[in-house]
């Protein structure tokens, strides 16, 4: 199959066009899970949304069915082993507005009595395929985002066994910005060399009272290839990245999961991880 | 705001410390059953299984104390009155956090 992030039949892009809009490329889906604050110095109520959408350009967003899977996983102790919690039981569909009329998305607050021990919270969410019709295949977006309480870290460093994952090389929580970020693309655990890692900024804050993105973006990408930013990993499935603004950061590595085929229809299972960046104090 | 500024105070005690040299962390929640969880941890993710943890009245008495379990935790009933429990990671290391701030 040819790699997703090539294909140019896209219902967004066309779209788009249509509207003349800026052109969003095909392959700048993301599975968005936001929560506001992921270093936080007390445990608290934490609040998600998870949005399928373009996010660089706060839209178009995609119906998303529910999660197969939403969970933490936690390692409590050196020695301890990782447990997964199940956060399911908190998901809420919500109408997610856009300029395409609304979509299903979800939202969900973790109480802060299953949040509140000191440590890193590695937050999954494995998506039920989404079925693209423009390009004739279903989209399955393993995607991550970790919560640190108190400073004390945990797991961060370590890979959960996703069929398509992102490995952390630093604290997603931990980035002023500016610094580099680094990470290892990996499919069915094994790394995966001279692949795109698709790199999306946050582009529109999210208005959570109305469920759907700020109108106004913050940046003006001059050029679509500072919207939708593709570097490759090198020979080791690793990549780097500078994190040039605060706010949230995407990363999408397309097509490295294992399973190629659902519903008879070809499958992408890609990785996501989401990473904080936060400006230097005055 | 004074318990805001009182775990800021603890939080800025942890943080003034470097980094890389084992900077103390310590939080306790309350159970909602008349019990508190303390928490202990360091920065740099070394254990804290055996760190001593005590909790005094305000007058400095000790009301209780024990050794952080293999989770970094352990657990207290929670006294009438007023209370702070105390961090013992060492004599530069102390944490306090008070029972005010306990929630």
């Amino acid at each position: 199959m040819q790699p997703r992030s090539f294909q140019l039949k896209s219902l967004p892009l066309l779209l788009g066009v249509a509207l003349g809009a800026v052109a969003i490329p095909a392959f700048a889906h993301f599975l968005v899970v936001y929560t506001p604050q992921t270093a936080l110095v007390r445990a608290t109520d934490l609040p998600f949304h998870l949005v399928f959408t373009h996010a660089f350009n706060g839209g178009p967003s995609m119906a998303m069915d529910k999660p197969q899977r939403f969970y933490y996983a936690k390692r409590s102790a050196p020695n301890e082993q990782i447990e997964e919690v199940d956060l399911a039981r908190y998901l809420e569909p919500i109408q997610w507005a856009g300029e395409q009329g609304p979509v299903s998305a979800w939202k969900a607050t973790v109480p802060r009595n299953v949040v509140r021990s000191l440590g890193d919270y590695q937050i999954v969410v494995e998506p039920t395929p989404y079925l693209e019709e423009a390009e004739g295949l279903y989209i399955q977006q393993f995607a991550k985002v970790m919560v640190n309480v108190g400073g004390v870290p945990g797991n961060w460093s370590e890979t959960l066994g996703l069929p398509a994952e992102i490995h952390s090389l630093n604290k997603t929580y931990a980035n002023w910005t500016g610094g580099v970020f680094r990470g290892v693309v990996l499919g069915n655990g094994s790394p995966v060399p001279y692949t795109q890692v698709e790199v999306e900024y946050l582009n529109h804050d999210l208005d959570v009272a109305n469920n759907t993105f700020v109108a106004d973006g913050k940046i003006d990408a001059p050029h679509p290839s500072l919207a939708a930013i593709v570097i490759l990993t090198d020979a080791n499935g690793q990549f780097s990245f500078t994190l040039p603004k605060a706010g949230w950061w995407g990363f999408a590595a397309l097509s490295v999961g294992p399973e190629n085929e659902y519903n008879g229809k070809p499958l992408s299972q890609d990785a996501i991880l989401w990473v904080q960046a936060t400006d230097l104090p005055q | 705001m004074k318990l805001a500024c009182t775990f800021t105070a603890v939080w800025l005690l942890a943080s003034s410390q470097p980094l890389f040299a084992h900077t103390p962390l310590f939080d306790c929640f309350d159970n909602g059953d008349d019990t508190l969880t303390c928490e202990g941890g360091f920065s740099d993710g070394a254990s804290a299984t055996g760190v001593g943890v005590r909790m005094v009245d305000a007058q400095g008495k000790v009301l209780e104390q024990g050794k952080l379990d293999a989770k970094g935790s352990i657990t207290f009933k929670r006294p009438a009155g007023g209370f702070s429990v105390v961090f013992e990671a060492g004599a530069e290391h102390a944490l306090t956090v008070l029972g005010d701030d306990i929630t």
